[in-house]
């Protein structure tokens, strides 16, 4: 019995002695929300020809103009460092939530039109709420407008095509963010029909801020099942209707973020040159060892028009 | 168990001293060349001992609403570092504290003196405060000016013109 009293009173004194000390800021840090949320892990919504995680905000409309140049290896100071022979993609976006984000564009390359949509799945965080990575989703369709006059019937179903990609970012430091980015490419039609209109990637991507302003970007998108062409000498006699096909490479870039308030500048070299999703993944010509690198910019701009 | 039960009944009569609010409001509002720049902050918490006129903050910084998104991501990311610092804090006291008759509806003009923490800087700051009791509650409010300069908030050149380093401060506090 005595011992339970003097264990109360020792009780009493700490709590009062805690009450005493009168550190109100400690009290007030016990209550505070103890779950940190990640935000800003990337710049802007697309690190090179990749996703990001990121979504614009709510209510915000965001304009993207893309532009890949022409190669060094082609005619370089002749067509004004590639500069005369620009892609160009553009794109409208608008997120009606925080969580969603639904845009349209129009790419130069085989005249295609897309609409797509971006979801935020699972938010980084610590604190009471540990998540390690942020993970969003990205899924858009393609059609292919192009004029052919090679007799081949092309319906709608036979000019589209298909990209998934599955954006698990993490924000390691202020400084340091990376991604891992599985991706699916599907095209309706394919060149021979032994290829696979279904391909699969695994983005890898990076940044690092030198500034609050500035940061370094890479990013490299190796197709796991690529389709194979054999390497056949060139037939004089070939028909056109069965060139000797080239085999496709990966995406490799590496960029330059530049955020200027509104505007998020990216500036980078990369050997994909048709600017849209399938084209940049999947049927990539440049070869960084053959010199098809390419000058290219994405800039974006965003404009709140709801709160 | 009896003994228990008086320590915790002492303990929160100790407490009961103390009033509190989770939904204190700070407005910070930079007046630039360019552009005018304000956001709000509803979710303040703070606690005043009642007793003696001491007091406390909790700023969370990521709960500043700004007219645009991305004004606000920048405000988190590029300036306040709100991934490193989360929460900005004041602690400190009313001054002639003694003078407020918590009986008496009243206004009074007073002074309220402490350190502030921002951006992980913390500086000695003393402003004007005018404190309101209203049917034995009260109430704080000040409105006063501080440098982004003294708490290491680096503004580059380039954006002097869109965010002024001198920064006005709006203080609301009704503690329930």
């Amino acid at each position: 019995m005595t011992k339970n009293l003097f264990q109360t009173l020792a009780l009493v004194f700490s709590l009062s002695s805690l009450y005493a000390q009168d550190d109100l800021l400690a009290e007030l840090e016990q209550d505070a929300p103890k779950t940190q949320y990640a935000f800003a892990t990337w710049k802007g919504t697309k690190v090179v020809n990749l996703q990001t995680n990121e979504l614009p905000g709510k209510g915000v409309l965001q304009y993207t103009i893309l532009h890949r140049f022409g190669a060094f290896n082609d005619d370089f100071f002749y067509n004004f460092l590639g500069l005369d022979n620009a892609q160009v993609r553009l794109t409208l976006d608008y997120s009606p939530t925080s969580w969603l984000n639904l845009g349209v564009g129009h790419t130069g390359f085989l005249k295609t039109y897309d609409f797509f949509a971006k979801y935020r799945l699972v938010r980084q965080s610590s604190g009471a709420k540990n998540m390690p990575v942020s993970i969003t989703g990205f899924s858009s369709a393609y059609y292919s407008a192009q004029r052919y006059n090679d007799g081949l019937e092309r319906g709608v179903g036979r000019r589209m095509s298909y990209v998934n990609e599955l954006v698990i970012a993490r924000k390691f430091n202020q400084s340091f963010s990376a991604q891992l980015v599985p991706t699916l490419i599907h095209s309706n039609l394919v060149q021979r029909g032994v290829d696979n209109n279904t391909l699969f990637a695994l983005g890898i991507a990076a940044r690092y801020k030198i500034t609050h302003m500035v940061a370094l970007t890479a990013e490299y998108v190796p197709v796991l099942n690529p389709n194979q062409y054999p390497e056949v000498p060139v037939d004089p006699l070939a028909l056109p209707a069965n060139p000797n096909f080239v085999n496709f490479n990966n995406a490799l870039s590496f960029g330059l973020d530049i955020e200027t308030g509104g505007h998020v500048f990216q500036l980078f070299v990369t050997n994909a040159r048709g600017v849209a999703e399938p084209y940049a993944f999947g049927r990539n010509q440049g070869s960084w060892l053959d010199g098809d690198i390419h000058f290219g910019f994405n800039i974006s701009r965003v404009f709140t028009v709801a709160r | 168990m009896k003994y228990l039960a008086i320590a915790l009944f002492l303990g929160l009569g100790l407490q009961a001293q103390k009033v509190s609010t989770r939904a204190g409001y700070i407005k910070f509002f930079s007046d630039a060349a360019v552009e005018d720049i304000e956001a709000e902050n509803k979710q303040v918490s703070s606690i005043l001992n009642l007793e003696n006129g001491q007091f406390a903050f909790l700023v969370p910084i990521k709960a500043f609403q700004f007219e645009k998104a991305l004004m606000q991501e920048h405000f988190n990311e590029n300036y306040l570092e709100s991934g490193q610092y989360p929460n900005a804090s004041f602690k400190g006291s009313i001054e002639d504290y003694a003078k407020i008759d918590l009986s008496k509806d009243g206004v009074h003009n007073l002074v309220f003196a402490g350190k502030m923490t921002l951006h992980g800087v913390e500086k000695s700051i003393k402003e004007k405060v005018l404190v309101e009791v209203k049917g034995g509650k009260l109430g704080l409010s000040s409105s006063f000016k501080l440098l982004a300069s003294d708490y290491e908030v680096k503004i580059p050149s380039s954006k002097q013109d869109n965010i002024s380093n001198e920064l006005a401060i709006t203080v609301k506090m009704q503690y329930d």
